[in-house]
């Protein structure tokens, strides 16, 4: 029988995700069982304490787009958006994002977001082991700043490590698919819907 | 009607006549399609984009457990005794094995291109962080981890070495007794050619330095793993393996014989270890180990490293090297030697000087491989074996460049040659093997320099101060391009019925480089159908042998097998297009092209078509006809119900399946086989603060003649790819060990330094085509060469920065400040 506890939670709020800590918010969880809303959807997972996010989203969920690289918050291969923010799910604890809305790599692909057609034509992967991960850490730059320069490009994206070196590649993909939404934004034909 | 005038072409007898091909391509093809088409699409690229992309650690099956390996914490110790009755009543824990199970006696095939026999669970640990003395089977990893701390092991601990050149010492204590009893130099291997005394009584100076090179690893992104899973007496095995077929020739051999026919191998997605892991001693012991606990439990296992496990492993160039150069005023180099003693090379006989027997006109050279073995992890091929070859061919020619007040790009062309003869005599070989004759090296280096703006910004060492303080520098480097080219490859490949798609079957890792896009590009300008509708199905095992990435080749030998294999198809294709299509006892079906000969037929875009009549067409879905069932119900009388009524297309067609195979068979471009004639040429621009000595990168120019490019994507991707990982390598990467516990220091990404998209400045890559490969087309490999030779460039960079020699790789910032004398 799972004891009842309170846990508290950490909610990020503010433009651009910059903003630190400025709320907290008390959710009611039973030690095993976690609320998470992931890709939209709700699930109910049993989890154990010491459980990352990162092993529930690929081992629980089967969400196996989420990967493991470094396993400490070095690489940024385990990238997600959690309340708007990218973070790292394999330094997370999934029994903290009890409530949280998060956004896989899954989850993007699934809303056609510009960046998967980019990353396609520019061919921003060889092994392709980490690309979602860079995929996510992007989508988090475009959601909070849709026209990037190249600098904040890579200052977003410099704690994902490829070992096979594609980095020159998704610069131009991250630039052309801003460059599709904010045609979107101003009511273009960016994409196909 | 009939072109009597067309030739008939034998595919499989030209097929046959290239095998061991050692002249130019003699049968390209008239047009390109695809094939050199910038823009075409990975075949992957979706899949990998969107994370639908699975690897082997992604493999989940029901009921699956999950297994760790026990690790030494000695560099150097032997199980005397171990207690594992903790573990074993874990709850969770489904299975414990054990050194000194029966069942695990003796050796097992775990390993390498031949199935060397050696135990997949040690009793002795040769290097700290050695898998060895137990392998825990759990409901997850996590369990098996917290059930490893339970395990009591009494250790007999020995001495242990680190140092290389401690190690090859007289009386020092033996490192790996067990492997190599009599001494820790386990092996010399000698190379060279002339008589380098002669060479250096010719010369006008001689100098000679010493260099040393740090070990670094691959840090593939996915860990080692495997899973397996018994299907009554079928084996089903997924390896992170670079050599699928190696691996089930393997698993054939193991619990007392499995026939081939029994296994289902897959091989999806590989995480990257270029090479490196896949040739580690007994890489396959994990899923050894899975199948006997899989055996025991009645449930699939999956086993991994942990990240830390995947250090221990790393590139067999480490070591400590000594280099005497001799040369003329002019900058011909007249000798060369060197001595170097390597740390853990399982393949000692790559040599150190190759590079410089292969591609220059210097007339004496000798290199001795002294290869030390300490007590640290095994040392193979990755990305690749030629570190030292590049490195050595980099700082011969920029020592004598530097010696001489000369431009390194003048010394390198002055020298440029083969096997000790000149660039003249290289010509006339060129010539006579039908080769086009170009000068690749000047077009490499002219192309390089000016996209660095070598001419502006070259300068005497360490004169350049900028105004942030820091000193500018440039540096150069070249040697050939390679693919090894040695292997033999099998390729099956079919037309789809329905709609005449083409599928090529065989099985074979991907490990990024896009090759199987190219490979889909060979196949669709062979057979004339869009890239499109043109797969390579590669991650499942198809009961034939397909190249892989292995031996340092990988379009050079496959290239040729998909081209055979789709000329073959499509003479098929023609072939049967002429003739009836089937004959039964009831009916005979014509020919889709009566009266005329294959030759007088071609395909274009999925259409086949009369040459000589272009309107007289049919698209190979017609012609090949429908999937399943013949057609719609048939009637008592054998004739389709609906036949003959209006509006329907009855499908029944008879054509026989569109399917066909093709291979290639090929020794390597060893010394005296088939000379090297592309090049490749790459510059370096730092900048070094003299107070701190960071070296920051601020652009690099690959340039590579790659023969002909197939696949754009792909060819630039290795170079600007392979670059970043040199400037890791050559800068950063360093795997570090305490001198006096013997434990490795940073087995993590946090500590051991990959390149971040702020380390390397701007990249240029440049693709030049002279077609003066081996492979099909003119084609010649790029996957290895950059990430290889370009390590070596920080050296000379940082010289012409500082007007001081590094002698140590990676030039970190301790070591160029000890080159300044600050450290």
């Amino acid at each position: 029988m799972a004891t009842q506890m309170f846990v508290v939670a950490k909610t990020y709020v503010g433009c651009g995700g910059s903003t630190m800590a400025t709320v907290q918010e008390k959710s009611v969880v039973s030690e095993d069982t976690v609320g998470l809303r992931v890709n939209g959807e709700s699930h109910r997972v049993r989890v154990e304490p010491q459980w990352t996010l990162q092993y529930v989203l690929s081992e629980k969920l089967g969400l196996t787009g989420t990967k493991e690289f470094c396993g400490e918050g070095a690489c940024g291969a385990c990238t997600v958006i959690m309340d708007g923010r990218p973070v790292l799910s394999c330094m997370t604890l999934a029994i903290e994002c009890s409530g949280k809305n998060i956004e896989t790599i899954e989850g993007i692909a699934r809303s056609n977001h510009p960046l998967i057609e980019a990353y396609i034509k520019h061919s921003c992967m060889q092994c392709g082991f980490c690309t979602p991960g860079f995929v996510v850490t992007a989508k988090a730059l475009l959601d909070r700043k849709p026209d990037p320069t190249v600098e904040e490009i890579k200052e977003a994206m410099v704690g994902n490590l490829c070992r096979c070196g594609t980095y020159p590649a998704h610069i131009k993909a991250i630039q052309e698919a801003a460059a599709v939404l904010r045609d979107v934004l101003r009511g273009g034909v960016g994409r196909e819907q | 009607m009939s072109n009597d005038q067309a030739p008939k072409i034998d595919q499989r007898q030209r097929m046959l006549e290239a095998f061991d091909n050692k002249v130019a391509d003699p049968y390209p093809l008239e047009e390109y399609r695809s094939i050199g088409r910038q823009g075409v699409l990975r075949t992957d690229g979706r899949e990998k984009a969107t994370g639908a992309a699975k690897y082997t650690l992604d493999v989940q099956l029901p009921g699956m457990l999950y297994a760790r390996f026990l690790t030494s914490p000695y560099p150097h110790a032997a199980i005397v005794g171990m207690d594992t009755s903790e573990a074993e009543k874990l709850p969770g824990v489904r299975c414990v094995l054990r050194y000194d199970d029966p069942e695990l006696a003796g050796g097992v095939a775990v390993s390498g291109h031949e199935l060397n026999s050696v135990a997949a669970l040690p009793r002795v640990a040769h290097f700290q962080g050695e898998e060895c003395g137990a392998y825990v089977v759990a409901d997850s990893e996590e369990i098996a981890e917290n059930a490893l701390r339970t395990i009591k092991v009494e250790w007999e601990q020995r001495p242990f070495l680190l140092d290389v050149e401690k190690a090859i010492a007289p009386g020092a204590p033996l490192t790996n007794p067990e492997e190599f009893p009599d001494s820790n130099l386990w092996m010399v291997y000698n190379e060279g050619h002339g008589d380098v005394e002669k060479g250096f009584a010719q010369a006008d100076k001689v100098i000679e330095f010493k260099w040393t090179f740090g070990l670094n690893t691959w840090a593939g992104p996915e860990r080692p793993c495997g899973v397996w899973r018994w299907n009554g007496d079928f084996a089903e095995v997924w390896v992170k393996q670079q050599r699928p077929h190696i691996a089930k020739r393997a698993i054939s051999t193991w619990f007392g014989g499995i026939p081939m026919s029994k296994i289902d191998l897959h091989c999806l997605y590989q995480g990257a270890s270029f090479g490196g892991w896949t040739q580690m001693a007994w890489n396959l012991a994990g899923t050894y180990l899975a199948g006997l606990a899989s055996k025991r439990t009645g449930r699939p296992v999956k086993w991994a490293f942990s990240r830390r496990e995947d250090f221990y492993g790393g590139n067999m160039d480490a070591g400590v090297f000594y280099v005497k150069v001799g040369f003329k005023r002019d900058g011909t180099i007249t000798a060369v030697s060197e001595r170097g003693v390597t740390l853990n090379q399982d393949m000692p006989t790559f040599g150190i000087v190759a590079h410089l027997m292969e591609n220059t006109k210097i007339p004496h050279v000798r290199g001795r491989t002294e290869a030390a073995w300490v007590n640290k992890g095994h040392m193979v091929p990755t990305r690749c074996e030629m570190n030292i070859n590049c490195y050595t061919v980099n700082l011969v020619f920029n020592h004598v460049a530097d010696a001489l007040g000369m431009d390194p790009v003048e010394v390198a062309l002055l020298n440029d040659g083969a096997e000790g003869h000149d660039l003249e005599w290289l010509n006339a070989r060129k010539a006579e093997q039908g080769f086009p004759v170009r000068d690749s090296l000047r077009e490499c280096v002219e192309k390089g320099k000016a996209a660095i703006g070598w001419g502006e910004k070259w300068h005497a060492p360490g004169t350049k101060k900028l105004p942030n303080g820091r000193m500018h520098g440039l540096g150069f480097t070249w040697t050939h391009e390679w693919d090894d080219s040695a292997g033999s490859s099998e390729i099956g490949m079919y037309f789809e019925r329905n709609d005449g798609s083409v599928t090529i079957l065989g099985c074979r890792a991907d490990v990024g480089v896009n090759a199987e896009t190219a490979y889909c590009q060979i196949a669709a300008d062979e057979l004339g159908v869009p890239v499109e509708t043109v797969r390579f199905k590669h991650m499942d095992d198809a009961g034939f042998f397909t190249m892989t990435p292995d031996t340092s080749t990988n379009l050079s030998v496959n290239g040729w097998a998909v081209r055979n294999a789709a000329r073959i198809l499509k003479q098929k294709l023609l072939e049967t297009a002429v003739a009836p299509r089937a004959k039964t006892q009831l009916t005979c079906f014509p020919p889709a092209f009566p009266g005329l000969k294959p030759e007088d037929l071609d395909v274009e875009d999925g259409v086949i078509f009369e040459k000589a009549d272009p309107a007289n067409r049919m698209t190979i879905a017609d012609f090949i006809g429908p999937s399943g069932a013949m057609g719609p119900i048939t009637s008592t009388v054998g004739e389709p119900l609906l036949v003959g009524k209006e509006g329907i297309d009855y499908p029944y067609r008879g054509t026989p399946p569109m399917f066909d195979h093709g291979w290639h068979i090929q020794h390597g471009t060893y010394l005296g086989v088939r000379l090297k004639f592309c090049r490749q040429a790459h510059f370096m621009e730092v900048e070094v603060d003299p107070e701190t000595g960071a070296v920051d990168i601020t652009k690099i120019v690959t340039v590579n003649d790659v023969g002909k490019v197939i696949n754009w994507d792909g060819c630039e991707g290795q170079a600007y790819g392979g670059a970043i990982m040199g400037v890791g390598r050559g800068l950063t990467e360093e795997v570090v060990y305490d001198e006096r516990t013997g434990i490795m220091l940073n087995g993590n990404l946090l500590n051991y330094k990959i390149p971040t998209l702020m380390d390397y400045g701007d990249i240029e890559t440049i693709m030049v085509e002279t077609g003066m490969g081996y492979g099909p087309y003119g084609t010649v490999g790029i996957g290895e060469d950059v990430a290889t030779v370009l390590p070596a460039l920080v050296g000379p960079a940082v010289h012409n920065a500082l007007g001081v020699w590094i002698d140590g790789f990676p030039a970190t910032p301790d070591r160029v400040l000890r080159a300044l004398g600050k450290a």
